[in-house]
């Protein structure tokens, strides 16, 4: 049983007392992150450096508390949504540029720093830190770990998985270890690969060595509009099959773009069906001959007006539009529902007609904003929560084009991750002995289940049993969620 | 020496059922693929060797979705000249007779992982078999994914001990329309090597050795020119060639033993030693011919050692290397869940495992 108050005193005594909270004010504020999930927790603690997080899991551990990290709470899953006793351990403390070393193209960060702050930081090093997440002002690299975070950018550069190097984890039994090495090639089976994604369910990630990719000399970023969506989305597979691939690909359809514009002021065309950013970048030729290419894909495919960023202030102010979407949606409605489902970039078009007649169907607001170039849509269904009978509706929309996607020959997530809003999808693109396997991955990094229960997989799998338990053992490993937790 | 018997299953329920069968009948295997990489690795007593060249089938290629689905045991000559036929490639630069899987088993290098990284990062979805034989898939065929453990990361570089991977969807990308290679000649190869990794964008490899530096670039035609121009105010190269193989050469070809260093880019000169290694510089691998795997192995590994890195043989005796591996305890609880019976390859993994 957990000893909370034991585990309170040892808390304080490690890390200090202003960095524990009890409250209830503090325990409702940190029992939900940015997804729809509320869940709830016994104690949240902020270590301030690497040893405060070992202590945070040697006495979780000590008094039988869970252990679930957070970083900034912007994940969009559940994955820190806490449950039951838990201690939530918060790294947004833990901000530090530890050092940066652009002779190893690698730098050692903090798990609490912000992904744009750490880009900022390296840009006089003549570097960035590839992986932008839409959320990037705030969310932390940690996080961005967890989630195996991606952005615009990863069409071209590649997910968070390919920038991080090394990890300082403190593993479930209080042990600190380096999964990854700064060199290239580490013995040993590859733990930091599946620690990074794994959604704070196999550690606590310590300190995270990124690798530093150089700034390109030259960038061009485009903004095109079309009168069809159609269009639109053909022009994205245009662009690939042309052997461009682009820094960056993203598509807003009209009702995003109408909010966005309202909010950020970009110039952007409210009468568009749909708009494409193009970014491309390198040298000054390679420019060149990809915004060319694009350029062809997109009269090709019946693009009305090509606007080219003039320079780094235009730049900036159109992609200000697109990042802050999510926030602009709150025009519409005051809450949000999003998708995070990956397509096959060629099923694009439909799965898109597919997700507008889904939410006319439910009697629904959604609209559209995604990287069209990874085929990683996020259909964003509004809402008003408080009147009845809505959530009902979001929810089966939701599973709706959730189905729609997998049956496209799509993945669950592209970069949100699964956390609990998503685990009993898992069986639609998991068989039961792929679900034991992704168990036994778990099972060997924490063995006790000490670390953020209930997340990722869904109820029954075990490692070693072939067959998923299902009927009595499912009800059982349902009826640990408490009251409220779902939704 | 009586030869090891080997076994080539034909299609993926034949796989599972001799890995099942190597269980129920205890029999040690050894995986195989193209037996190019089977030096990589501790030494291991074995009762078969299983071999996947037999799954070589192409199961998906889109070029339009750069993603091509094919099971392990495809040679990479032939995966290359079917990309090429969609104007793609999956940059690995391994000989021809190589299998895909078995170049993700070893976590082999490319000499171009500069500009594209390592292979490990290319491999979305795979389907494997495991130790006690269960067929489980993996990641998904599309370029962004988390969706649950992604279970295949930790088949790459496992040297065949955890499972056996029967096929991957490989991210794959545009062939270049221009490809160069500029040689450079002189003593300071490293230093010149360095400036050119600093002058010249984007260059998709330089290889230092201690004859002098090779200079890949590729892209499009004007881009390939502009990096030129870049190098050349760098150095003067002493040759320069479209479509020439990159390396043009290496000094460890016929070395009896070859090392595979991995160390922090800036530790390599500190590393290299002799006249037949070369480097991949900006990467921190280094490929070291020994006339031996006795006292200059050693020598080597303590060097490497102290630069915090590690050395494998992938040629000749001399295994992987004393390095401690990290989270021991959770590397061999790994080793228990998906091989119960030890029958994958015992010992031949890092650390013994």
């Amino acid at each position: 049983m957990a000893d909370v108050e034991a585990a309170r005193r040892a808390l304080e005594e490690a890390l200090g007392q202003s960095e524990v909270l009890s409250d209830p004010l503090a325990l409702r504020l940190y029992a939900r992150d940015a997804s729809l999930v509320e869940g709830g927790c016994a104690l949240v603690a902020f270590p301030r450096r690497l040893p405060g997080v070992v202590a945070c899991v040697r006495i979780a551990g000590e008094h039988g508390l869970p252990i679930v990290p957070r970083g900034s709470g912007t994940g969009l899953a559940g994955g820190s949504t806490p449950i039951g006793d838990a201690l939530v351990v918060v790294t947004s403390k833990m901000t530090d540029l530890i050092e940066v070393r652009p002779a190893d193209r690698l730098a050692w960060v903090e798990p609490g720093l912000a992904n744009l702050d750490l880009a900022n930081a390296l840009r006089p090093y003549g570097f960035t830190y590839a992986p932008d997440p839409s959320s990037q002002q705030t969310s932390s690299i940690g996080g961005n770990v967890s989630t195996n975070a991606g952005g615009p950018h990863c069409l071209a550069y590649g997910v968070t998985s390919n920038h991080v190097l090394a990890l300082d984890v403190v593993l479930p039994d209080g042990t600190l270890e380096r999964l990854g090495t700064e060199a290239p090639e580490a013995a040993g089976y590859d733990l930091r690969a599946v620690m990074v994604g794994s959604e704070g369910t196999l550690g606590v990630v310590a300190a995270v060595c990124v690798r530093l990719t150089p700034l390109p000399p030259a960038i061009r970023t485009m903004l095109l509009d079309f009168e069809t969506v159609a269009e639109c989305a053909a022009t994205v597979s245009a662009i690939i099959a042309s052997g461009v691939v682009p820094a960056a690909v993203e598509m807003m359809d009209n009702g995003i773009v109408v909010a966005a514009e309202r909010f950020a002021h970009a110039g952007y065309p409210t009468d568009a069906a749909a708009i494409l950013i193009v970014e491309v970048d390198g040298t000054e030729a390679a420019v060149e001959e990809q915004a060319t290419a694009v350029e062809s894909a997109a009269s090709a495919n019946g693009v009305r007006t090509i606007r080219v960023a003039a320079d780094e202030a235009e730049r900036a102010l159109i992609w200000k539009g697109r990042k802050s979407a999510f926030g602009a949606v709150a025009q519409i409605a005051p809450h949000y529902h999003l998708h995070d489902c990956v397509v096959p970039r060629s099923k694009l078009v439909d799965v898109l007609a597919g997700v507008y007649d889904i939410a006319e169907r439910h009697d629904l607001i959604v609209t559209n904003v995604f990287h069209a170039g990874d085929g990683n849509l996020h259909p964003l269904l509004s809402f008003d929560r408080t009147v009845p009978g809505t959530l009902e509706r979001v929810l089966a929309a939701s599973e709706e084009i959730v189905r729609l996607c997998v049956d496209a020959g799509g993945a669950l997530s592209g970069e949100h991750g699964i956390g609990l809003e998503k685990r009993d999808f898992m069986p639609l693109v998991f068989t039961a002995e792929d679900l034991s396997a992704q168990a036994c991955v778990r099972s060997a990094f924490d063995p006790d289940t000490r670390m953020n229960p209930l997340k990722v997989l869904p109820d029954g799998a075990r490692c070693g049993d072939f067959a998923m338990a299902r009927g009595n053992d499912a009800a059982r490993a349902a009826a640990e969620l408490p009251e409220g937790a779902w939704l | 020496m009586t030869p090891v018997p080997r076994i080539h299953p034909q299609t993926k329920r034949e796989l599972v059922e001799q890995v099942r069968r190597a269980n129920t009948d205890g029999r040690r295997v050894l995986v195989v693929g193209g037996g190019q990489h089977l030096d990589k690795g501790n030494p291991s007593d074995v009762d078969d060797e299983l071999w996947t060249t037999q799954l070589d089938a192409l199961v998906a290629y889109e070029p339009a979705e750069m993603i091509a689905v094919v099971e392990a045991g495809m040679r990479v000559g032939t995966l290359r000249s079917l990309l090429a036929d969609g104007g793609q490639e999956w940059p690995a630069d391994a000989p021809d007779a190589a299998t895909v899987g078995g170049l993700v088993a070893s976590s082999a290098s490319s000499p171009r992982r500069l500009k594209f990284g390592p292979l490990r990062d290319t491999v979305l979805e795979a389907e494997v078999v495991t130790g006690d034989g269960r067929f489980v898939r993996s990641g998904a065929r599309t370029v962004k994914n988390v969706t649950g453990y992604d279970v295949h990361k930790l088949l790459s570089g496992s040297l065949g001990t955890l499972g056996v991977i029967a096929q991957v969807a490989l991210k794959v990308r545009p062939l270049p329309q221009r490809r160069r290679t500029l040689r450079f000649g002189g003593d300071l190869t490293m230093a010149t090597a360095l400036a050119l990794l600093d002058a010249v964008p984007a260059a998709a490899g330089i290889i230092a050795t201690p004859d002098g530096v090779e200079l890949r670039l590729e892209g499009w035609t004007a881009e390939v020119d502009e990096q030129s121009r870049a190098a050349r105010d760098v150095a003067e190269p002493v040759d320069e060639a479209d479509d020439a193989p990159f390396p043009m050469s290496s000094l460890w070809d016929d070395a009896p033993v070859v090392a595979e260093v991995a160390v922090t880019p800036s530790r390599l000169g500190d590393v290299v030693e002799g006249d037949r290694w070369s480097a991949l510089v900006g990467v921190g691998i280094a490929w070291v011919g020994l006339d031996h795997a006795d006292a200059p192995l050693d020598t080597l590994r303590r060097r490497v050692r102290e630069a915090g890195g590690i050395a494998p043989v992938i040629r000749g005796p001399g295994g992987l290397g004393d390095d401690r591996i990290p989270a021991p305890d959770v590397q061999r609880r790994l080793k228990a869940a998906f091989d119960p019976n030890g029958v994958l390859a015992p010992g031949r993994g890092w650390g013994g495992v």
